[in-house]
């Protein structure tokens, strides 16, 4: 709660809180705002069957983008998309984060470094090159974007619940609990568990706006969502075969890029503002 | 400090034969009919092929160990494979996009690491200021904006209203006077291969066409390293020994520049690494948008096609470029800072 007064107080958090908080709300409320006309509602509907883009009109508000799927309802959708990919990949990347740092800091020894060295290994490998090797194999899909995410993207989660949990270890307060004879089990809900996963769990949800980008930027070199499917980066790799307009009107087509490009970046935006304010409330030493 | 060296030297191995492992484990997961449909053009030609003698021949029934080792052989003797999107072999494909990216890299680095250390500095130094916040709320938007909107924003302004920054890497008329024979390559970077022939019309020409990817790099990495620093600096200034070069008098550029900058740097260069990453999947984006034929380009051509080899091949030649430059961040980091070297 205090963290939550202090965000609000804070006015470039505050910005961020309600961007988010807009962003919700549309994707809560997708099914009311853009009704959805297949079984699939992922699906943009399409307009017609012409490939050029059609401009923003009374009917359709922000435009047509190639193949005339409404970018409206993509939009709209594609929020959902965006929360869904992002809580996903976040969940799993620190759950299995959370395991193998507390195995790896409870039980120390021979299989702490086996497991840190096999997290090395893991943070040596290019992370979007890592993917794009997994959907060269796997083949494209929002799916097989995901799970190479997840399997490369862990590792800085293990290794801060690790040290989180062996600098915890040493402080006074949990040898001071150990002493007056309080239960493991205790020590470890009560002390070591507030103090270890809660940040990294806060830290961890501030990256789904970088997951985002990284799942849109697949989408946009066509390896990650399927064409037609309601995904920001999806809508963005149509525009680019109609960014530079035609001859003596260059911005003709300016609706493909700006609208699924804005959505993404206030999207990204609210999660980097809060991020960032988190940061400093996080850390008591720059708060003098 | 030898000892912490031949230490990081020993694990350099480990590392490469892990990633080799964790790659083919998922190549393996495609069985040998998978494997044998790479060598069938089109429908009409499977019922002429001999699918079994294919399987036979390039013993792609084998083990997974017997096989792993074959494909690790292969890779010591620099034999990739050959990549079908390309049209040559992997290893002649990478030999030839190297260039590109590394002078597009090299471009970006410079300006991030330059501008965006003293812009942290100087954000923390005056922190809560109006120049921090301004500094701070342009980084955080720099760093919202995902590299491949900023790229075709860059290229609509850029190219498609000023007509300043053209795609590609070259003019067509540039491109045949660098594959002429009086054009002497050194470096296949056109824009130190141009001025090192007095070719200043391709010097410029190459510029141009390098300046639009650059920026957007640039643009991103900047605000990754100004926040980092920034947050190092915040963090040095509000140490004791700080507060006690302040309280005996020391002018506040003295204390700075003697007693702050050094220490707010260490954090700085472990961040290099993870720039270096971003760096690399960044070129992947920024290159294909920017239609640039470097390494990035074609790993997303290849990973469209589903072009296996020449993906892996990138990827192997990526990690192995990775842990070179990360063992030689760790050496640096432990000249910096002494303790480490303890640990």
């Amino acid at each position: 709660m205090e963290i939550l007064r202090r965000l609000v107080k804070n006015r470039i958090s505050l910005l961020g809180l309600v961007l988010l908080i807009i962003f919700v709300l549309i994707a809560i409320l997708a099914p009311w705002l853009a009704p959805t006309e297949h079984e699939d509602p992922y699906r943009i509907p399409r307009r017609g069957w012409t490939l050029e883009p059609t401009p923003p009109s009374a009917e359709y508000p922000l435009g047509l983008t190639q193949g005339q799927y409404d970018i409206y309802y993509g939009i709209i959708w594609g929020t959902r998309t965006a929360f869904r990919v992002g809580i996903i990949v976040i969940t799993f990347r620190a759950l299995i984060g959370i395991l193998l740092g507390s195995i790896s800091a409870y039980y120390g020894g021979l299989l702490d470094e086996i497991l840190m060295r096999f997290t090395d290994i893991f943070m040596s490998f290019p992370y979007l090159i890592g993917v794009v090797v997994f959907v060269s194999i796997f083949g494209p899909g929002l799916n097989n974007v995901m799970i190479p995410l997840i399997a490369l993207g862990w590792m800085p989660y293990a290794r801060m619940i690790r040290g989180n949990i062996l600098a915890i270890k040493q402080e006074e307060y949990v040898m001071a609990a150990q002493a007056i004879g309080v239960s493991d089990l205790k020590i470890i809900t009560r002390h070591i568990l507030p103090n270890s996963i809660f940040p990294v769990l806060i830290q961890a949800s501030m990256q789904i706006g970088s997951i985002v980008i990284s799942v849109s930027a697949l989408s946009f070199l066509g390896l990650g969502a399927p064409e037609g499917y309601a995904d920001w980066g999806q809508m963005l790799s149509f525009a680019r075969n109609w960014m530079l307009g035609e001859q003596g009107n260059v911005l003709k087509y300016w609706f493909t890029v700006a609208y699924p490009g804005m959505a993404m970046v206030l999207f990204v935006l609210s999660w980097n503002l809060i991020g960032d304010a988190f940061r400093d409330i996080m850390d008591p030493r720059i708060q003098a | 400090m030898l000892s912490y060296i031949v230490r990081r030297l020993m694990f350099l191995p480990v590392v490469l034969i892990g990633i080799t492992i964790l790659i083919f484990a998922l190549i393996s997961t495609l069985g040998p009919w998978t494997l044998v449909a790479t060598f069938i053009p089109s429908p009409d030609a499977e019922r002429h092929v001999d699918l079994e003698g294919i399987i036979q021949k390039y013993h792609l029934d084998d083990p997974p160990l017997k096989m792993y080792m074959r494909w690790l052989n292969n890779l010591f003797h620099g034999n990739l494979g050959w990549s079908q999107s390309s049209h040559m072999t992997v290893a002649e494909a990478i030999g030839n996009r190297f260039p590109a990216t590394l002078e597009l890299t090299l471009f970006a680095v410079i300006p991030v690491i330059i501008g965006g250390i003293a812009l942290g500095v100087i954000s923390a130094v005056h922190h809560n200021k109006p120049i921090d916040h301004t500094t701070r709320i342009i980084s955080i938007g720099l760093w919202s904006l995902p590299d491949f909107v900023l790229g075709l924003a860059v290229l609509m302004v850029g190219y498609g209203i000023l007509g300043w920054f053209p795609p590609g890497r070259l003019s067509s008329w540039a491109e045949l006077e660098v594959l002429s024979d009086s054009f002497r390559s050194f470096t296949g970077m056109y824009t130190l291969d141009s001025l090192l022939n007095l070719r200043f019309d391709i010097f410029w020409n190459a510029l141009r066409h390098i300046i639009g990817p650059v920026f957007t790099l640039a643009c991103l990495w900047w605000a990754f390293m100004l926040r980092i620093t920034r947050s190092s600096m915040l963090d040095v200034l509000n140490q004791d020994y700080v507060r006690t070069a302040r309280a005996k008098g020391l002018a506040e550029k003295d204390v700075i520049k003697r007693h702050a900058l050094g220490n707010a740097l260490i954090p700085v260069t472990t961040v290099a690494s993870n720039m270096l990453l971003g760096l690399l999947g960044g070129v992947m984006i920024v290159e294909t948008v920017f239609n640039y034929p470097g390494l990035g380009l074609l790993t997303s051509t290849a990973a469209t096609r589903l072009d296996v080899p020449c993906v892996v091949g990138v990827a192997l030649f990526y990690a192995i470029i990775l842990v070179l430059v990360n063992l030689v961040v760790d050496i640096l980091y432990s000249v910096i800072d002494p303790r480490v070297r303890l640990e």
